[in-house]
């Protein structure tokens, strides 16, 4: 039996659990900052370390006490290393070192969109998952398709050039002046509202498994907000040069409507990449994936098993961090107490450092 | 192309592509320490000029949206150069900047796109090519370069030169 501590502060949630063999949540704490920034519209990285830093001491610890265990029964301790903002990882990683140098206990560094792709091993007492499989990552800071061959193996098959879907969702949200975060808000505003009152683009469907959804939104406020008129703008300088929402607009409407045609882009690319792999099923992860459209269209667009998280492990948690760090801890795997974190860490082969065999691609 | 005055430029481009196609322009010409400043609403090309600049300076990896990390950092081939690329839309002021290690991406080996530069205006450089990227209509922009300092009134020379010949 191994038992893994895993911690997570990437971005607004501090996050601690401690999970059994890479499958059984044993105890999952999560300190969310939600309330905290939603006053600003988003998350502000000052706001978020210092709350890290004030929360990761007493979630850390509660963590280990809701498990029933003590510091010393940790067989390791599984960490957030990258991507995300630097002063929300730095608080994660340096309270992991000082807990792996307090107890001896090795230290392993987690890529946060693994931990993403490994909250689905934490649904597995249902069934096995069987490689090859296809993953889709959608959360507020990332889109990214691979293909996955085994434990730590990623294909990275495509992602977003510009936005990423949950980042589309928080400004259109915004644009809709809906609350932050934009991602519930908007489904909610969805389901009251008729998903072909407007007719926005989506993306150009063409051969690639890359996503844009930077010109869904610029067309979204094309359709819903007016500019104030040019000697608007010149009487107060700078002042009001934004977009107003119409008043003759169906915010409901625009949102169902802006929600299909986001939901249609990562659909038929996700079914298609399916079938061009022979996978066995599709797993999605990451915040969007708790979008119930989302999910009744990627069932209805394919015959084979679609498999997401439970809501609460579709947004950042531990247990995640937790389960990726086992499948590292039982191929022997550790890292160093001077490792550093990697805001801008990819997920694909080369994560790691490339196996043997792969050449790195540009 | 009129010409406002030295240091300033104002052009209107027609479509996303050809506002990419100038930002491209203006990777090229980019040099160490560079940073240039791109203010406008949501929607107003920030992000697709930002992706022709990186094309230009050759970045291995796409420029995409920094909005949820605030900075990207991007590498070249051709030397150890890193550019960054910052969306300060929720950054306010000293702190948050400092939170980001904003001093050491100014001192850095390499050029600097500030998106939402207007949030951290007093901790930036005073010498800066700040580019204002307007909303005409759906597809057309209005772009105004404004050049502080020597060394960015050079670069807008050289940019006008490759983008119109003159």
């Amino acid at each position: 039996m191994t038992i893994i501590l895993g911690i997570e502060t990437s971005c607004d949630e501090t996050a601690a659990a401690v999970v059994q063999d890479g499958k059984t949540i044993i105890s999952n704490v999560v300190a969310s900052q939600i309330d905290l920034h939603a006053a600003y519209g988003g998350v502000f990285p000052e706001v978020a370390s210092r709350a890290h830093v004030e929360a990761i001491g007493v979630v850390g610890e509660q963590a280990v006490r809701d498990a029933g265990l003590t510091f010393d029964r940790i067989d390791a301790i599984a960490v957030t290393r990258g991507p995300g903002l630097v002063g929300s990882l730095l608080v994660g990683v340096n309270y992991a070192k000082g807990l792996a140098l307090a107890t001896g206990k090795p230290l392993l560094g987690i890529n946060h969109l693994e931990g993403h792709v490994y909250s689905l091993w934490l649904t597995q007492p249902v069934r096995e998952i069987v490689f090859p499989v296809l993953v889709l990552i959608v959360s507020g800071g990332h889109t990214e398709l691979l293909l996955m061959t085994g434990h730590g193996e990623y294909e990275r098959l495509g992602g977003t050039l510009d936005d990423a879907a949950g980042e589309a969702f928080d400004k259109v949200g915004r644009i809709l002046g809906l609350p932050f975060p934009g991602g519930p808000n908007i489904e909610q505003a969805a389901q009251q509202g008729n998903p072909t009152a407007f007719e926005f683009p989506r993306a150009r469907t063409d051969e690639s498994y890359d996503f844009s959804f930077s010109g869904l939104k610029t067309a979204v406020m094309r359709e819903v907000t007016v500019m104030p008129s040019a000697a608007a703008r010149r009487r107060e300088r700078g002042a009001e040069k934004h977009a107003v929402l119409r008043s003759d607009i169906s915010v409901n409407d625009a949102a169902a409507s802006f929600q299909k045609a986001l939901v249609d882009a990562l659909v038929e690319k996700t079914a298609r990449a399916a079938k061009a792999y022979n996978v066995t099923e599709i797993l999605m992860a990451g915040g969007v994936s708790a979008n119930t459209a989302l999910r009744n269209a990627m069932r209805a667009a394919t015959d084979l098993p679609v498999r997401y998280p439970p809501l609460n492990l579709c947004t950042d948690n531990a247990a995640m961090i937790a389960a990726a760090g086992y499948y590292r801890y039982i191929a022997g795997l550790r890292d160093d107490l001077d490792m550093d974190v990697r805001p801008n860490w990819p997920l694909n082969n080369e994560t790691y450092g490339a196996p043997a065999g792969v050449t790195a691609q540009s | 192309m009129p010409i406002l005055r030295d240091g300033e430029l104002d052009i209107i481009t027609h479509s996303a592509e050809q506002t990419r196609r100038l930002g491209m322009r203006l990777g090229k010409l980019l040099q160490a320490g560079d940073v240039i400043c791109l203010a406008g609403d949501m929607g107003a090309g920030k992000t697709v000029f930002s992706a022709g600049i990186g094309v230009g300076w050759g970045a291995v990896t796409p420029l995409t949206s920094p909005t949820f990390n605030l900075v990207h950092v991007h590498t070249r081939e051709k030397d150890n150069q890193r550019l960054h690329h910052l969306d300060c839309y929720r950054l306010r002021g000293p702190a948050d900047a400092e939170s980001i290690g904003l001093d050491d991406i100014l001192n850095g080996q390499g050029p600097v796109i500030v998106e939402w530069p207007e949030h951290i205006e007093n901790v930036l450089p005073r010498q800066r090519l700040w580019i204002e990227l307007r909303i005409l209509e759906p597809t057309r922009r209005n772009l105004i370069f404004d050049a502080t300092g020597e060394r960015y009134q050079e670069l807008l020379r050289k940019f006008r030169q490759s983008t119109f010949g003159v």
